[in-house]
């Protein structure tokens, strides 16, 4: 099998939503909007992960344990994360962002990059390219991006303009790092793009948070009074290299905007087929089951479908005498696993079965999503995967139990000062709301 | 909706318990309620606890203690107000 080339793209938007994960919350959940919310971590419940405005106005901020945070804001309405959920919000963008350009690249929750050449015969220049890609992300309906065409015009050399009430903000220029500056340099629902061949004035100005640092890096650079990349472009390359090495080099490069990563995007995969011709036609339904089975076996096996997970599948039968037989599902979650893909074409197949006997089936998986451990933040391996399956079923139990008995009965114990030597102080009981 | 004040609910909150005592002024009886009182069989540490003295002091006197029936339990003496509480050992 040949394998077709990766996509590449040397100018790009970065689409970036700050706060991804709490955004996602609060849009599920609008009557939190006007609280001071914090997200609970995913690996440790006793820190925060993500702060809302107004609990970062009390002073509380990531990271911060659950009793400092309290002590703070007493007032703080403390959520359990939901990775999984988080995490179909943002395959929904992806997607949306897939509509404007074959060129995607996913980088973290909340954050992605779109390859934007060769898109101006399509939509015109970079302004109507990324009001394409406004328009997208607000009608797959992710986000409350409130689309307008207006634009508004400020300082050379980067170019602003403005969809109100919106958190989407959106960069353009040559390389990723160009266009991920200009993102955190746009407001909310504003975009900043950068001409190409303005790229250094457009960074010079900017502060030397904005480049890839380690803490100890960082605190270096500052002590020598350099604050900004044109501070550190004044200095010489070599004199840079010498106090930092390789990563001093990247970084000198990255500020004087020498260098420049394209965005890599992958290309969906074509319809797979597997098929199977039977020597004699066959009307058992066990028998036309196991086939099913083996051949979505064989299809999920094909290296095209690696990285992806299936969302359409469907089962054709050509029948005797020149008829055929046709179901397709839609699995309402995207899936690798035999199992979840097959069952509901067997309910099909016990339901409404070919209606003679089959000489030839066909199983095709035509519409992917991108595979799980691609995107997800937290699902880089495979445990916090599982620990986000584990809480997703804990939840769906909990939301059963709620439903029963109509009050919370469920509660989360988080170590409020454990050090303390009253015991009542130790520990602490949340409700547990799905 | 409730907010994280109302939500948090401390666990192992001491309880108010009426005790009698006996005369080396050591707890001899714990009512709970009326008609739940239980004796003390037998008891075990007990200890002082002085804290937060530049704030709002907190003055305890501990007493671990069995109760009739086999129940293990903490009793504490707040040493300002004069009442006693019951709280499950750690």
């Amino acid at each position: 099998m040949t394998r077709t080339p990766r996509l590449t793209s040397d100018t790009a938007a970065c689409c970036w939503i700050p706060l991804f994960a709490l955004r996602s919350e609060l849009a599920r959940r609008p009557e939190l909007a006007s609280l001071p919310v914090a997200l609970l971590s995913p690996d440790d419940t006793r820190r925060l992960w993500q702060v809302a405005p107004l609990a970062r106005r009390a002073g509380v901020k990531p990271g911060m344990t659950v009793s400092q945070a309290i002590g703070l804001c007493p007032a703080l309405k403390l959520c359990e994360p939901d990775p999984v959920h988080y995490d179909e919000r943002f395959s929904q963008l992806v997607a949306a962002l897939g509509t404007v350009s074959p060129v995607v690249e996913p980088v973290e929750l909340g954050r992605a990059f779109v390859g934007t050449d060769g898109l101006e015969g399509l939509y015109g220049g970079p302004e109507e390219i990324v009001e394409a890609i406004q328009m997208r992300s607000a009608e797959c309906g992710v986000w409350n991006a409130e689309y307008q065409g207006k634009r508004r015009e400020a300082n050379d050399p980067s170019v602003k303009f403005r969809t109100p009430h919106s958190e989407f903000r959106i960069g353009w220029g040559r390389g990723k790092f160009v266009a991920w500056v200009a993102a955190t340099r746009a407001k909310p629902g504003e975009v900043v793009l950068v001409p190409v061949g303005g790229e250094a004035k457009f960074l010079s100005s900017q502060r030397l948070a904005v480049l890839p640092l380690d803490p100890d890096t960082h605190r270096r650079l500052r002590q020598l009074g350099i604050k900004t990349l044109g501070a550190l472009v004044a200095l010489p390359e070599e004199a840079v290299v010498s106090q930092f090495g390789r990563a001093g080099r990247r970084l000198w490069r990255l500020a004087a905007a020498l260098e420049s990563e394209p965005v890599v995007g992958r290309i969906v995969p074509e319809p797979i087929v597997a098929t199977l011709s039977f020597f004699t036609p066959v009307g058992e339904r066990d028998l036309l089951a196991h086939a099913l089975d083996k051949l979505v076996d064989r299809a999920i096996a094909d290296p095209r479908r690696s990285g992806w997970r299936v969302q359409v599948v469907r089962l054709r039968a050509e029948l005797e005498h020149g008829a055929s037989w046709l179901v397709t599902a839609t699995l309402k979650d995207p899936s690798a696993t035999r199992e979840r893909i097959a069952a509901p074409l067997k309910t099909q197949l016990e339901r409404s079965p070919p209606a003679g006997a089959v000489e030839r089936l066909v199983v095709e998986f035509t519409a992917f999503v991108p595979g799980t451990a691609e995107l997800q933040l937290f699902a880089r391996d495979a445990g916090a995967a599982a620990r986000a399956g584990r809480r997703r079923a804990l939840q769906s139990a909990a939301r059963e139990i709620a439903l029963r008995i109509r009050r919370p009965m469920l509660y989360h114990v988080i170590e409020v000062q454990p050090w303390s030597r009253l015991p009542e102080r130790r520990y602490a009981l949340i409700d547990f709301e799905p | 909706m409730r907010n994280g004040a109302d939500r948090l609910r401390a666990l192992n909150a001491p309880q108010r318990v009426q005790v009698e005592l006996d005369e080396q002024r050591r707890p001899r009886v714990v009512k709970r309620e009326a008609g739940n009182e239980k004796r003390v069989e037998s008891f075990g540490e007990n200890w002082r606890m002085d804290d937060e003295w530049w704030r709002q002091p907190i003055v305890r006197r501990y007493v671990e203690v069995v109760l009739e029936g086999g129940g293990r339990v903490v009793l504490f003496e707040d040493l300002i107000t004069g009442e006693w509480f019951v709280q499950m050992p750690t």
